[in-house]
């Protein structure tokens, strides 16, 4: 990452949190005080988990300490504070009042990002390809790996699942996400269907608005016929769905941008690899791009027209105004075959969209914020903002260098994965003292510590006393 | 007469009464007072009581297929006949909670509380006869199946007939519960309709008490008793609504006037059982996962239940030992004092070779073990006890172990009351080894089902 000219620290923490405050309206300031004068802060969605978790009567709060926080909506704030209740993120910026209950963790020589976002991947939340409330294995190896890269939250099967470890319950954030349509030029025939299909619906849909209105006046008006009206087209063009393709070449490509562009919907491209011979015409149709930069295709020669893939993908639908997410070649955690190309490396996969010219910042988001857009998530997930999940990373150095590991991950404001108690890559590069700083004190001074433990201490310190005496009195008994 | 040098008043006192019969006959011989008993006196080098620790030279007293006593050094009356075995070690018989020994039959459909393993018991089965010679003297067999196959049964590997060989019937409900929505229906619709049942029984006991109103208007020529007895019904009402029907039977004047609750469904009937506590639930799961979609599963139910655990070479079950550790939002399984189920084994931690051993680690988190053999075969009842011996190897405690092979299955099988352990008062279901249980080289020497000998020439 490129680092930004280094600032008197209280300009940049105020600049960083206006940042904040602008991306989340509700109690961004940091908390004044504890209890009830700061819960007024809150918003009502936030009243209502605590009048949840007061049900329970328990409040879990969480701290990242001192890290260099990377939010993922371009604020970076050194040395700042994420604190989270209840697993959602209250505040982030310095001078904070950090609950003495609060569970802990010093990021300080450390990178803090919100966690990763893999668009699709397999295994990682346990066998089974559906009903993931039910079939869930929150203690499964695969799920410590893909904490060990960073990802939190992940798509399988058009359901968005988080990797809660350790629970079953509240994982799927979102499910029924995507219709799957297909566009493919070796079927003309199934592209003019579906063609008619979106013509047939726009047309019911222009009708039935139109009935809406007017019924309002005339209430003796008669509904439109829902005659050959695909439900599932209508779902999409009410935006209730996200209609997903698979595509790589030029032509198919072309054609889905003028089918959106032409009935107004939002497209899902996988695929994707000829995009930047057509990303002008993606960027206007609003598409989202589902890229594997790694992804090699020979042109056709034949054509005239360029095609086949290019290293520049990513960058140039970037430039075009495409929201682009990366996903690895293998969606699993693959311990042979691809090796390298497996979920695990979906930062090193985003690398190579930085290789071929993708801005970092863009980088980032291709792995964090736009996959929870296309998930329809980004409400809780992809960025650390106040009132969103606390899902984050603790990284050793820049997410997508090649050196880095994850040291910490964090989902729903519960630490989830710790390099150094996980045995997969423990012994690889241990983490530097200088990681986890001691704390070095003058001579003279002493480590302020919690009242309770003073007062132990101090107790302990009176029985000493009392214990001298005698001590003396045994020494002159001699 | 009788002397004792045990501690315990009431064993001697005991040891007395039963001498007593003996002393008036005068008779030096055991010939006649023994033709109406068969007392037997059993010495060894040590005993493993299992539930009051190690007693060393200690002398076990059998009548009447029953232990009468047992003590270290007890003087046993003359002509009661000895087995002298200074050498043996003794231990309460093995019991082997989880098992389909001797049953072949085919699990029907997912949903079958309502069988019972006792109807596919087939006495002639060889391997009843084989097991005993491996220490086993009871065995609770479940019925084969997937999803709820249906109710245990406890039998002892003897008899001729299904009724002969029963101990207790049933033992326990065993429900198999995957991470799948289909599996964690059954358990949330058996629940479902058992609130049903409730609602039904409920209104049927309303309209029945409407009507007993009715009649009592229409013949008040009764005023006096009436009151009394409706004071008693109400009473009864704050209890549990099952008992009523019992506790009826034993007030005779009021004969017709029973309310008799409707018959629930067969299916539905263990699930009224399990809350009633007439019933105990034995939950199989195979992962930590199917443990948190257990307690997903059961919801607000508030059940206690013990735990079937298949071990792997890589189970990843330490993860919900307890609440604690890795900071669950549930209690884990020690927390819940479950009793668990598992093999003697050694596991490794998942993706790795380092060892892990789950009973010692169970344990400690405050579950209770309840070991069974590797695999439901002859062979592996034979490795049975030596098994064990390597977790205690391993590091586990030697009486949990013994505790783990014979009291924690029987309380399992709530039969915890009559053997297990060797104790006064118990079955006499004993097995003699050659030394210590879980030393390698150790041997089978005799084994006692109720006071018989079913292996090893033994003579007094």
């Amino acid at each position: 990452m490129i680092r930004r000219p280094v600032m008197p620290w209280r300009s940049l923490a105020l600049a960083a949190l206006a940042a904040s405050v602008l991306g989340a309206p509700l109690s961004a300031a940091p908390r004044q005080e504890q209890g009830a004068g700061a819960e007024q802060a809150g918003g009502e969605s936030e009243k209502k988990d605590d009048a949840k978790a007061g049900e329970k009567g328990e409040e879990h709060w969480f701290a990242v300490l001192g890290g260099e926080v990377h939010t993922g909506t371009g604020a970076v704030l050194r040395g700042a504070t994420v604190l989270a209740k209840n697993g959602k993120v209250t505040a982030i910026g310095y001078d904070l009042d950090v609950p003495p209950e609060a569970k802990t963790l010093d990021a300080k020589g450390m990178l803090v990002y919100p966690g990763i976002v893999a668009i699709s991947s397999q295994g990682l939340i346990g066998n089974s390809g559906s009903d993931f409330e039910d079939t869930i294995d929150p203690f499964n190896s695969r799920m410590i790996l893909g904490l060990a890269a960073g990802i939190t939250t992940t798509g399988a099967a058009g359901t968005a699942v988080k990797l809660k470890r350790f629970s079953v319950q509240g994982a799927v954030v979102r499910d029924k996400i995507f219709t799957t349509l297909s566009w493919s030029g070796r079927n003309p025939a199934g592209k003019r269907s579906l063609r008619e299909k979106f013509q047939k619906t726009s047309e019911y849909l222009r009708q039935f608005r139109e009935w809406e209105e007017k019924v309002k006046r005339d209430k003796e008006l008669k509904e439109p016929a829902k005659k050959d009206v695909d439900t599932t087209i209508l779902s999409i063009l009410k935006g209730e769905t996200t209609a997903k393709f698979v595509a790589n070449d030029r032509d198919d490509l072309l054609g889905i941008a003028r089918l959106a562009e032409e009935f107004g919907f939002r497209p899902v491209i996988e695929g994707c690899v000829e995009g930047w011979t057509v990303a002008d015409e993606l960027g206007r149709a609003g598409a989202f791009a589902v890229v594997t930069p790694r992804e090699r295709r020979p042109k056709d020669e034949q054509l005239a027209a360029p095609a086949g893939s290019s290293i520049e993908n990513a960058s140039i639908l970037h430039k075009a105004g495409v929201q682009v997410a990366v996903v690895p070649a293998s969606e699993g955690v693959d311990l042979g075959g691809l090796v390298g190309r497996d979920i695990m490396h979906i930062t090193i996969e985003a690398d190579f969209a930085v290789r071929g010219g993708l801005p970092e910042d863009a980088a980032l988001a291709s792995i964090t914020t736009v996959p929870a857009r296309i998930l329809g998530i980004s409400h809780r997930v992809g960025s650390l903002e106040v009132g969103k999940d606390c899902d984050l990373i603790v990284t050793d150095g820049d997410l997508l260098h090649y050196r880095t590991f994850v040291q910490y991950t964090v989902v729903d404001g519960k630490l989830v994965y710790d390099k150094e108690k996980e045995l997969f890559f423990a012994h690889i590069r241990p983490r530097p003292a200088a990681l986890a700083p001691e704390k070095k004190l003058d001579k003279g001074e002493s480590e302020t510590k919690p009242a309770e433990e003073k007062a132990g201490e101090e107790k302990a310190k009176e029985v000493e006393k009392k214990e001298e005496p005698k001590k003396e009195k045994k020494e002159e008994d001699k | 007469m009788v002397l004792a040098r045990d501690a315990d008043t009431n064993m001697s006192l005991s040891i007395l009464l039963l001498a007593f019969p003996l002393a008036l006959g005068a008779s030096p011989r055991p010939a006649d007072p023994s033709a109406s008993s068969d007392l037997l006196a059993i010495r060894v080098g040590r005993a493993e009581t299992a539930a009051k620790g190690t007693i060393e030279h200690a002398v076990i007293l059998v009548e009447g297929g029953k232990i009468v006593t047992i003590g270290e050094d007890l003087a046993v009356e003359r002509g009661i006949p000895i087995v002298d075995k200074p050498g043996w070690v003794a231990m309460p018989g093995l019991v082997d909670a989880y098992s389909r020994l001797g049953l072949d039959g085919e699990g029907g459909e997912d949903n079958s509380p309502e069988v019972r393993a006792f109807r596919e018991i087939y006495p002639g089965a060889e391997e009843y006869q084989e097991v005993v010679k491996y220490g086993v003297t009871t065995l609770g067999l479940y019925p084969a199946g997937n999803g709820i196959p249906g109710q245990a049964v406890v039998v002892r590997p003897l008899g001729k007939t299904p009724e002969e060989m029963l101990i207790q019937d049933p033992a326990y409900l065993k429900v198999i519960l995957r991470a799948a929505s289909s599996s964690k229906k059954l358990v949330r619709d058996g629940f479902k309709k058992a609130d049903e049942y409730a609602e039904k029984e409920k209104k049927a006991r309303e309209k029945w008490e409407k009507d007993q109103e009715a009649k009592k208007k229409k013949a008040p020529a009764k005023k006096e008793e009436k009151p009394e007895e409706k004071k008693g019904e109400e009473k009864k009402d704050e209890g549990k609504e099952e008992a009523k029907p019992e506790a009826k039977e034993e007030k005779p004047p009021a004969k017709e006037e029973v309310f008799v609750p409707p018959e629930p469904d067969p299916k539905i009937k263990p699930f009224l059982d399990l809350r009633a506590g007439k019933l105990h639930a034995l939950f199989s799961i195979s992962s930590a996962g199917e443990y948190l979609h257990l307690l997903d599963a059961l919801g607000k139910e508030k059940l206690s239940f013990d735990l079937r655990i298949p071990l792997s070479r890589d189970s990843d079950i330490f993860y919900v030992e307890d609440k604690k550790t890795y900071d669950l939002e549930v209690d884990g399984i020690g927390d819940r004092k479950c009793r668990v189920v598992i093999e003697p084994m050694l596991t490794l931690h998942p993706g790795t070779m380092r060892q892990r051993n789950p009973a010692m680690e169970l344990m400690r988190a405050g579950a209770k073990v309840v070991f069974v053999p590797r695999n439901d075969a002859l062979a592996d009842l034979k490795a049975w006890l030596p098994n064990v011996g390597e977790i205690v190897g391993a590091g586990l405690d030697r009486q949990a172990a013994l505790r783990a092979l014979t009291i924690e299955p029987a309380t399992l099988l709530g039969v915890d009351s009559r053997l297990g352990s060797l104790e006064k008062g118990k079955d006499a279901n004993i097995v003699f080894l050659s030394g210590d249980p879980f030393q390698p080289s150790t041997r089978i020497q005799a084994v006692m089902l109720e006071g018989r000998f079913v292996f090893g020439e033994v003579k007094p």
